[in-house]
C-alpha cells in the first residue's frame, strides 16, 4: 500500500505542476494586449497637460476623429443587419443551410485584398472604363471593403450562436401565433442574436477604429483618418510628435469607450424597437428586399473572384486598353523579375503564419481545457482582449518592451506579436464547438478503460479536428494580413508579404500592387482550402447538433 | 458478482438508505421509482461518475475487489444509455474496435499485444455473430436507431465489463423493436455471465426473472432543520 501511495504521489505532483505551467501560460499569452496597453501608454516623462492643447489644436483632428469614429460605427452596424438579412434567408431555406462552408473563401481574403480589389474594378480608370464614382481613397471606398469583408465574419459568428439557440422552434412559435416569417425574425431571433453578437460588434469597430493598413491604402487624405495620424506620430522623431502620440493613444481608447457606449445605446434602442414593433403588432415591410440577400453571398462570391481575376490578368501584363484580347499577350516577365524579391517575404508570411497560427490554436484550446477541469469558464471578454482592443496602443507597448528586452529583431519575436490575435480567433472559433462536445462520450471512453489524458485525444480532440481546421485557417489568416505588429516589432527587418504589399500599395505601380496583393489572397485562401479538404476527410461533430441525433 | 453494501444517497430534503444488494452473474437486477429519485444518480455511482447534486455513501465490491474508490476506467465497468452515444467520428467496426481492451485474449495463443489486424477482426466477429456484419463500414449516423442500440451493446460486451449498467437503454426505441431488442440483449448478457444493473421506469421493459428494488420503498423525507 505504502508503496502505491508513493507512487501516485509524484504522478499528481507532475500533474499539479502541468496544470499550473498550463494557466501559467495561457495567462501569460492572453494578459500582453493588457501588458502592451498599460506599458504603451504610460507618461513619458517629458509629457506635460500643456501638451494637450497643441494636440486638439491639430488642424483636422476634429474632422478625422469624427470620420473615424462614424466610419468604425456605421461600417460595423451595416454589417451587422446585412448579414443578419443575409443569415434569416439562408436560415430559412432548408437548401442552402449549410452555407457556412462557403463562408471559408470569402473570409480568407485580407482587407487589404478587398479594399484594393474594389479600387482597381471600379474607381477612375478600372477595368469597367466607367465612372462608378467610387473614389482611389475616400471613406466610401473604405466602408464599402469593410462591409464586405465583415458581413461574412458575422454570419460565421452567427452561424455559431445559432446553433446554440433554439432558432427553429422561435420560428414554429411565431408562426402559430400568426407572424410572417421574416417578423418573427426580427421579433424573437435579432434581439437575442444581437445581445450575443456583443464581442463580434466591438471587435470588429475596434479593427476599424486603428487600422492603419486600410485606412493608409484606400483612407481620405485630408484629413487622414485618425488611425493613420497616431501611427505617423509614433513613428515620428519629429519634436512634439511623442507627445502627439501620446495624447492619440489615449484618445484611441477614448474612442473605443465611446464605441462601447454607442453599440450598448444601439442595442438598447434596437430591443426596445423590436419590443414596440412585436407588442404592437405593427407591420413593417422588410420583407420585400429579401431576394437582394439571398442573392449576396453568391454576388460577393463573384466580386471576389473578379478581384482576384484582376489582380491576376494584372500581375500577367494584361493590356486593358488593346482592342483585342488575346492570352498570348499575357506575360509571366513581372513574377519572373519579382520573384527574387517577394521570395523572402512570402517565405517570411508563411513561416510566421504556421506557426503563430498552430501556437494560436493550441494555446486556444489549452485554455478552453483548463477551464473545463476547473468547471468555470472566464467570460470571452477577457480572452478576446486581443481583439477588442485598439491595436496600435497596445503594439506600441510591446515595441517598447521588446527594444528594453534588445532581444533583436528576428521572426521569432513576430509570431510572438501576431500569438495574442491567432488565440483570440482561434478561441473565437473554437469555444463553441469546444463546449458542445457531449460529456458522455468521454465518460464511456473511460468505462472502456482509456485515461483521460487518452481519451481527450481519441475522442475529444478527433470530434473537434474539423473546427480546428478551420481554427487554424482562421488564425493563419490573421497573422499574414497583420501589418502594424509585423512593422513595428521587426523593425522593418522581417518583410512579410502583407508589409511589402503596403509599401508598394502606396506607390502607382497598378501592376505590381496586383502581384503582391495577389501574392496575400492566395496564402488564406490555400489555407482554407486545405483546411476544408482536411475537415471533409476527417469527421467529427462540429458543433453537437448531428451528435445529438445519436 | 456485484455487491452493493451500506449504500446510502442523501439530498438536502431526503435520503435513501438502500439494503444490501448483490447480483449474481448473469442476473439482473431492476432499479426502478418514479422520476428524479436518484435511479440514475444510483447508476452513475457504480459507473464511478460522482455526483454533484447528492452525496452518495457505501461500498462496491465487484468480484470481491472493493472499486468503491477507483477511476471509472479501472473498474471495468460497462454502460450502455438511452442514446447509445457511437463515436461519430468511428464507423461501426472502428467503435468496436475502440472498446476492445488493450489486451483481449483474441486467441488461445495469446500474443503479446493484439494488432491492429487482429482487433478489426475481432470486431468483425462480434458483428458476424449477432449478423449485423454489413454495417462494419457505416458510419452512427447512417443508422436506424435499433440497429444503433444493438451495435452499442456489441460496443459494450466487446469490452469485456465485469458488470453492466443499463440506463434505460431502450426508452428511444419504438414499442415493437424495443420489446425485441430487450429480449435479445437480456439473453447476450445472460449468455456472457455479466451481473447487469438496469434503470427503467418502464414495467414492460422488465423481464419475469429480473430483481427488482423500487427506491420509493426505501425513501425517507430528512427532518426540517
Amino acid at each position: 500500500m505504502a508503496a502505491t501511495i508513493r507512487r501516485v504521489a509524484p504522478l499528481a505532483r507532475i500533474r499539479q505542476i502541468a496544470l499550473s505551467s498550463g494557466w501559467l501560460l495561457v495567462f501569460l499569452i492572453s494578459l500582453l494586449p493588457i501588458l502592451g496597453i498599460v506599458v504603451g501608454l504610460w507618461p513619458p516623462e517629458h509629457i506635460t497637460f500643456a501638451d494637450i492643447e497643441a494636440f486638439l489644436g491639430y488642424q483636422g483632428l476634429s474632422a478625422s476623429v469624427f470620420m473615424t469614429l462614424f466610419s468604425a460605427i456605421f461600417s460595423t452596424l451595416i454589417s451587422l443587419y446585412i448579414a443578419f438579412m443575409v443569415y434569416s434567408q439562408y436560415h430559412l431555406s432548408r437548401r442552402l443551410q449549410s452555407f457556412e462552408k462557403y463562408l471559408a473563401p470569402l473570409l480568407s481574403l485580407p482587407h487589404l485584398a478587398i479594399a484594393l480589389g474594389l479600387v482597381f474594378l471600379f474607381s477612375d480608370g478600372s477595368v469597367f472604363f466607367i465612372d462608378s464614382g467610387l473614389p482611389r481613397k475616400g471613406l466610401s471606398t473604405l466602408i464599402i471593403a469593410i462591409v464586405i469583408k465583415e458581413v461574412p465574419f458575422f454570419l460565421l459568428i452567427f452561424s455559431a450562436i445559432g446553433r446554440q439557440l433554439p432558432i427553429k422552434y422561435w420560428l414554429l412559435q411565431g408562426q402559430a401565433l400568426g407572424y410572417q416569417d421574416y417578423r418573427c425574425w426580427w421579433f424573437l431571433v435579432f434581439p437575442a442574436l444581437l445581445k450575443q453578437s456583443r464581442l463580434a460588434l466591438l471587435a470588429a469597430t475596434a479593427y476599424t477604429l486603428s487600422a492603419v493598413d486600410v485606412s493608409l491604402l484606400v483612407g481620405p487624405n485630408i484629413p487622414e483618418l485618425f488611425a493613420v495620424s497616431v501611427y505617423r506620430w509614433q513613428t515620428s522623431f519629429a519634436a512634439g510628435d511623442q507627445a502627439l502620440a501620446f495624447w492619440a493613444n489615449a484618445l484611441l481608447l477614448i474612442l473605443l469607450a465611446v464605441s462601447v457606449l454607442i453599440l450598448y445605446g444601439h442595442e438598447k434602442l434596437a430591443h426596445a424597437g423590436c419590443k414596440a414593433l412585436a407588442t404592437t403588432g405593427s407591420r413593417f415591410q422588410i420583407g420585400k428586399i429579401n431576394p437582394v440577400f439571398k442573392a449576396w453571398l453568391p454576388m460577393l462570391g463573384l466580386l471576389t473572384t473578379m478581384m482576384v481575376l484582376v489582380f491576376a490578368l494584372w500581375s500577367l501584363g494584361f493590356n486593358w486598353h488593346s482592342d483585342s484580347f488575346a492570352v498570348t499577350q499575357l506575360t509571366t516577365r513581372l513574377w519572373q523579375d519579382e520573384w527574387l524579391f517577394f521570395a523572402l517575404p512570402l517565405q517570411n508570411s508563411w513561416l510566421i503564419g504556421v506557426f503563430s497560427g498552430l501556437l494560436g490554436v493550441a494555446s486556444a484550446l489549452l485554455a478552453l481545457e483548463l477551464q473545463r477541469q476547473k468547471g468555470k469558464y472566464w467570460p470571452d471578454y477577457y480572452w478576446l482582449l486581443a481583439i477588442i482592443l485598439p491595436q496600435l496602443s497596445m503594439v506600441l507597448g510591446w515595441q517598447i518592451m521588446h527594444i528594453w528586452s534588445q532581444g533583436g529583431y528576428h521572426s521569432g519575436w513576430i509570431v510572438l506579436s501576431h500569438l495574442p490575435f491567432t488565440f483570440a480567433y482561434a478561441y473565437l472559433v473554437l469555444k463553441g464547438p469546444f463546449q458542445s462536445v457531449e460529456p458522455r462520450y468521454e465518460l464511456l471512453a473511460a468505462s472502456f478503460g482509456y485515461s483521460p489524458w487518452q481519451s481527450w485525444w481519441q475522442v475529444r480532440f478527433r470530434l473537434l479536428l474539423p473546427a480546428i481546421f478551420t481554427a487554424f485557417a482562421i488564425a493563419f489568416s490573421v497573422s499574414i494580413a497583420q501589418y502594424i505588429p509585423t512593422l513595428m516589432l521587426g523593425a522593418g527587418r522581417v518583410p512579410t508579404i502583407t508589409t511589402e504589399a503596403v509599401a508598394i500599395g502606396s506607390g502607382s505601380q497598378q501592376d505590381l500592387i496586383a502581384l503582391y496583393v495577389l501574392l496575400q489572397s492566395i496564402l488564406p485562401f490555400m489555407a482554407f482550402f486545405v483546411a476544408a479538404l482536411l475537415a471533409r476527410r476527417f469527421r467529427g461533430s462540429m458543433g453537437g447538433q448531428d451528435a445529438r441525433d445519436y | 458478482m456485484l455487491e452493493i453494501i451500506n449504500c446510502q444517497i442523501e439530498a438536502k430534503t431526503w435520503r435513501i438508505t438502500l439494503p444490501d444488494i448483490d447480483v449474481q452473474k448473469g442476473e439482473l437486477l431492476v432499479i426502478t421509482g418514479p422520476s428524479g429519485i436518484g435511479k440514475s444518480t444510483l447508476l452513475h455511482w457504480l459507473l464511478g461518475n460522482i455526483p454533484q447534486h447528492v452525496a452518495i455513501k457505501g461500498q462496491i465490491i465487484l468480484s470481491g475487489i472493493n472499486i468503491t474508490h477507483l477511476a471509472i476506467e479501472q473498474r471495468r465497468v460497462g454502460l450502455l444509455m438511452q442514446d447509445v452515444y457511437l463515436f461519430p467520428h468511428l464507423n461501426v467496426q472502428d467503435n468496436i474496435c475502440f472498446a476492445l481492451p488493450k489486451n483481449p485474449q483474441l486467441s488461445s495463443k495469446k500474443p503479446p499485444r493484439s494488432s491492429k489486424k487482429q482487433r478489426r477482426a475481432a470486431a468483425m466477429n462480434m458483428l458476424e455473430q449477432i449478423n449485423l456484419e454489413h454495417l462494419a463500414t457505416r458510419y452512427p449516423q447512417n443508422l436506424s436507431g435499433g440497429e444503433r442500440s444493438r451495435v452499442g451493446l456489441i460496443r459494450a460486451l466487446a469490452n469485456q465489463p465485469q458488470v453492466m449498467l443499463l440506463d434505460e437503454p431502450f426508452a428511444a426505441l419504438d414499442p415493437s423493436t424495443r420489446e425485441q431488442m430487450g429480449a435479445w440483449a437480456f439473453q447476450q448478457l445472460a449468455e456472457q455471465n455479466i451481473p447487469s444493473v438496469m434503470v427503467s421506469h418502464d414495467v414492460e421493459d422488465i423481464p419475469a426473472s429480473a430483481k427488482q428494488i423500487c427506491l420509493a420503498d426505501y425513501y425517507q423525507a430528512s427532518e426540517q432543520k
